[in-house]
């Protein structure tokens, strides 16, 4: 009792700053309301009434037993090829004396902006059943295999391909900086051990990346069960839990089945989230030292890094092949039939339906990217310097913003905001009625449908920022801070004057990563759309399910091009160069 | 509480949750302190003692478990550190990374919204007044240690506060460095004359800086006083440990006599002046007695000592010697002597009466 009575003197004395208060009940409220509620909401409807009913019909009949099955296959060898081609690129990157590093490096970034449903398309326009490669220069249909035994395109295969390859990056880079950051010292004293190069590969390389690989390998886990995109256009007959959902609520307006099928997809991204944040990230901190003291030592045996490079550069040459084709095929009537030169894909987006959906999109994303830098800032600021209790509640559910499937947060919303919230207070005759929060989803939402969306591209972009803030706020001395305050500074003056524009690289990062997030997702907002605001990868998807690569192409075109001239602007706006490269620890 | 008091802590108490487990652990025990205007006050003690903890409570970076703080006669205990009338030099320095040194001194005074002119006129000064002038325009990096020490006690002592606040300013500063930026602090201090509470583990700085050193130990106040009084009359063996170095021997008082205690030492009398502890007769105490206090010479009726090991730093000549079955430190700061005796060889040793000192046995 006694210490609940100091907490709380404490948590007064810290929060007694009212700016500081505010902010933290802002934070709170929004965390509840924007993910929190939808999340327990989606729940609560997939375990009761019509919902559980659903859920016990689901884990019985062997039909979507084998959803459940293709679901985590799919996502397991996703995992593995993303985190093979991911250590892959890295440990060339790092480890290999080979030309045109720069190249590779530079080819590993480009999936990130990648609007969905672009690689996918790409991919059959290539390797489809009449594709430019598989139809055109080896006459098959097939990847491999003929006749009975012919195996296309669609199906586990190929979502296995375009996914590693659209989410290679984040292992490329989670792996790149911890073999970077590997003490150098360590492969020399093992060389001067007489250890080969292969022994210390197994017994030093591995053993210390394995936080590494495993959080990659969780990571592209969660974010392949919860891709949308790709099994819709690339999966064939090859079902997954997320294609299912979206089908029962586009085809059958069935949102409890819907929301069913979500509890069941949950459950994996729920576990690892959980292992992540408990195990993995224990782990990792005491595997990777300071600063290099050395130069790390390369490959230079040349059958190995011939090979490896070899393999590395046909990647590379694929990747490019890829985004070549969107290019190209914005350009051209229909690929493969008819490559005439054209510009009615993008007369067709410009001056059609599509030059409101890229008003809506660049707008809301607008919109919603200061709001949730600034968010995943303050959270961040809070959590690492304000030790009061629950911050590590607060952290966690801001992080089950991206945590959680797309899909989730979409149904979610749709369960919640489908009515307006209300608090209905009996008195007299009339109840009171107090709107809380109107009607957002569906048909005569609040704006079209549009503070929704916002609300998504928000909830589903701040854990970045929250990560990257973290990240950089325990980088800075804490003393810097309370120098601020000892000259007379109030919490709001010094978070202005000294914290932000320490971290303003992480927020400009976070802001970057947040726009190009929001411009692209499809899965969290693809139930949110309404006619009145039209949303580019939604009209992607529409273009594709149609067959109309071409117009398809043009989008993705343009939407490449919105986010790197947004990222061109933001660099200038917020200031390329950051105070904190110039040392954060007060100078020293 | 008297008109010259500026700062005050009441029987101040902080308590941390233990990192493992759910019990408390006490950082600091009880203390109280009167700091009277424009004092120079050291906490002095070993790393962890809670000394850095008190200065926090003061700044008002945390907040008592119980017991009050007062500021020139106001309770300042719940005040946001914001509100304090106190500025803090930090170990680290913390300085603004992404501000000029002139930006950095005058941050406070922003704060305060004086005009601009004011600011200038203030901050100029106080950058000639550490010899910062020439630097106004750089940025912290582009300093060195002592420079940017400079610039953490200008940016510090532009604001006027009522109490400068130090914790372990120069720890990071190389030997030298340390005792010129040691002098400075000393001048300014006695000439803008600020009541100052200072925090540090080296006892050459404390000695050399203070009017009143706090001997802390486990969070509690072991003992307060002048410099001298300190070092010649420790309340207790660990001050006496802590504070230079020290030899001791058990004893017993035969006698009380004028307030001197009598006792013997190897067949010798002596008459220990007696300080504030009462002493009986009869009691066991210990007796201790300074390195510097202690003679060697060849001379055969003195007490006989075994040479353990002779160093020669300069300025003393520092031996370990066999005294019966102990370990005594001698040091011979005599400047026409050198190195008068090897390793291995036997001396007299006598023992200065007028410097003795008695404490309370230790068990
Ligand atoms: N925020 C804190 N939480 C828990 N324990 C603390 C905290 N700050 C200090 N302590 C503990 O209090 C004791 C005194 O610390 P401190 O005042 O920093 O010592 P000093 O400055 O004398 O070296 C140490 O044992 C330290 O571990
Ligand atoms: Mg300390």
């Amino acid at each position: 009792m006694f210490t609940l009575q100091r907490t709380l003197k404490d948590f007064r004395r810290t929060f007694g700053d009212p700016v500081l208060a505010l902010g933290l009940l802002v934070a709170v409220l929004f965390v509840f309301f924007t993910i929190l509620l939808p999340i327990f909401s989606m729940i609560s409807a997939g375990v009761s009434g019509d919902g559980l009913t659903s859920l016990q019909r689901f884990i019985t009949d062997p039909v979507y037993l084998n959803i459940i099955r293709n679901t985590i296959v799919m996502g397991l060898t996703v995992a593995l090829g993303g985190t093979l081609l991911g250590f892959l690129f890295a440990y060339v990157q790092v480890k290999v004396k080979a030309p045109f590093k720069r190249f590779i490096h530079i080819v590993a970034l480009i999936p990130i902006i990648s609007p969905p449903f672009a690689l996918a398309s790409a991919i059959i326009i290539l390797f489809g059943r009449s594709g430019l490669i598989t139809k055109g220069i080896f006459d098959t249909r097939c990847l491999w295999g003929e006749g009975r035994g012919c195996n296309d395109i669609y199906g586990l295969d190929g979502l296995t391909l375009v996914l590693s390859l659209s989410l290679f990056t984040v292992a490329y880079m989670n792996l790149k900086g911890m073999l970077e950051a590997l003490d150098p010292a360590l492969d020399e004293a093992a060389t001067n051990l007489g250890g080969s190069k292969w022994h210390i590969f197994r017994t030093v390389t591995v053993p210390m990346l394995v936080p590494g690989l495993a959080g990659s390998f969780l990571l592209l886990f969660v974010e392949a069960i919860a891709d949308l995109g790709n099994p819709l256009v690339l999966g064939g007959n090859y079902e997954v839990l997320a294609t299912r959902i979206y089908i029962s609520i586009v085809g059958l307006f069935d949102t409890n089945a819907a929301a069913a099928l979500s509890v069941v997809l949950l459950v994996p991204s729920l576990t690892v989230f959980m292992v992540q944040r408990y195990w993995i990230n224990r782990a990792s901190v005491v595997s990777v030292t300071g600063k290099p003291t050395g130069k790390p030592q390369q490959i230079e045996h040349p059958v190995v890094r011939w090979v490896l490079w070899g393999i590395v550069m046909a990647f590379c040459l694929l990747i490019v092949t890829i985004y070549g084709t969107i290019f190209v095929g914005a350009f051209t009537e229909v690929l493969g039939v008819n490559n005439a030169f054209t510009l009615s894909h993008f007369d067709f987006v410009i001056n059609g339906y599509g030059a409101e959906a890229m008003t809506d999109t660049t707008l809301l994303s607008a919109i919603a990217t200061p709001i949730a830098g600034l968010m995943g800032i303050f959270i961040a600021f809070l959590v690492v310097r304000k030790p009061f209790p629950g911050r590590g509640a607060l952290d966690f559910a801001t992080m089950l913003g991206i945590a959680l499937p797309g899909t989730i947060l979409g149904i979610g919303y749709l369960i919640v905001f489908n009515n307006p919230i209300e608090l209905t207070i009996p008195i007299g005759e009339t109840p009171l009625v107090i709107p809380i929060i109107p009607k957002l989803t569906g048909g005569r939402a609040l704006l079209g449908g549009a503070l929704a969306i916002i609300l998504v591209y928000i909830v589903r972009s701040v854990p970045a920022a929250l990560r990257s803030g973290v990240s950089l706020l325990s980088q800075i001395d804490p003393a810097i801070e309370e120098a601020s305050t000892s000259l007379g500074a109030n919490n709001a003056q010094t978070f202005r004057r000294i914290t932000l524009p320490l971290i303003r690289p992480a927020f400009l990062s976070g802001l970057m990563y947040a726009f190009a997030r929001s411009m692209t997702t499809i899965s969290a907002i693809v139930f949110l759309t309404t006619p009145q605001t039209r949303i580019m990868t939604a009209q992607i998807l529409n273009e594709v399910e149609n067959g109309r690569f071409g117009n398809a192409f043009a989008y993705c075109v343009i939407l490449i091009i919105i986010v790197l001239i947004s990222i061109a602007i933001l660099t200038f706006l917020v200031g390329g160069s950051s105070a904190a490269t110039r040392g954060l620890q007060g100078g020293r | 509480m008297n008109d010259m008091t500026s700062l005050r802590l009441e029987s101040v108490v902080k308590k941390f949750p233990q990192r493992e487990g759910s019990g408390e652990f006490t950082a600091v025990d009880n203390v109280s302190l009167d700091i009277r205007k424009g004092e120079f006050i050291t906490l002095l003690g070993p790393s962890g003692c809670g000394k850095t903890t008190t200065l926090r409570l003061i700044a008002g970076f945390e907040s008592p478990t119980s017991g009050r703080i007062n500021l020139g006669g106001r309770d300042i205990t719940m005040q946001p550190p914001n509100k304090r009338d106190m500025t803090m030099v930090f170990q680290s320095y913390a300085l603004f990374p992404h501000m000029s040194v002139f930006d950095n001194v005058a941050y406070g005074l922003h704060l305060k919204r004086l005009s601009r002119s004011d600011i200038d006129k203030k901050v100029r000064a106080t950058l000639d007044l550490m010899g910062l002038g020439a630097l106004a325009t750089r940025r912290p990096n582009q300093l060195s240690g002592g420079q940017q020490q400079r610039v953490a006690l200008a940016r510090a002592l532009v604001m006027e506060p009522q109490v400068l606040l130090f914790d372990e300013p120069l720890s990071n500063l190389d030997a030298k460095l340390r005792v010129q930026m040691r002098g400075e602090i000393h001048r300014l201090q006695r000439r803008l004359n600020i009541t100052s509470v200072y925090v540090t583990h080296d006892q050459d700085e404390a000695m050399a800086l203070s009017d009143r050193i706090v001997v802390m130990n486990a969070g509690k106040i072991e003992q307060m006083g002048k410099p001298e009084d300190i070092y010649r009359y420790p309340a207790t063996r660990f001050v006496a440990d802590f504070i230079g170095r020290a030899n001791f021997l058990d004893t017993k008082i035969q006698a009380i006599d004028d307030n001197c205690a009598v006792v013997s030492a190897f067949g010798q009398t002596f008459r220990v002046p007696l300080q504030q502890t009462p002493f009986s007769v009869g009691e066991h105490a210990t007796l201790m007695m300074r390195p510097e206090a202690i003679r060697l010479a060849h001379d055969p009726s003195a007490k006989q000592v075994r040479i353990e090991s002779a160093m020669y730093l300069g300025t003393e000549v520092e031996y370990m010697v066999m005294v019966d079955d102990q370990l005594w430190s001698v040091a011979d700061t005599d400047p026409r002597t050198g190195r008068a005796f090897d390793e291995g060889a036997t001396a007299g040793m006598t023992i200065l009466e007028s410097s003795l000192h008695l404490l309370k046995a230790s068990h």
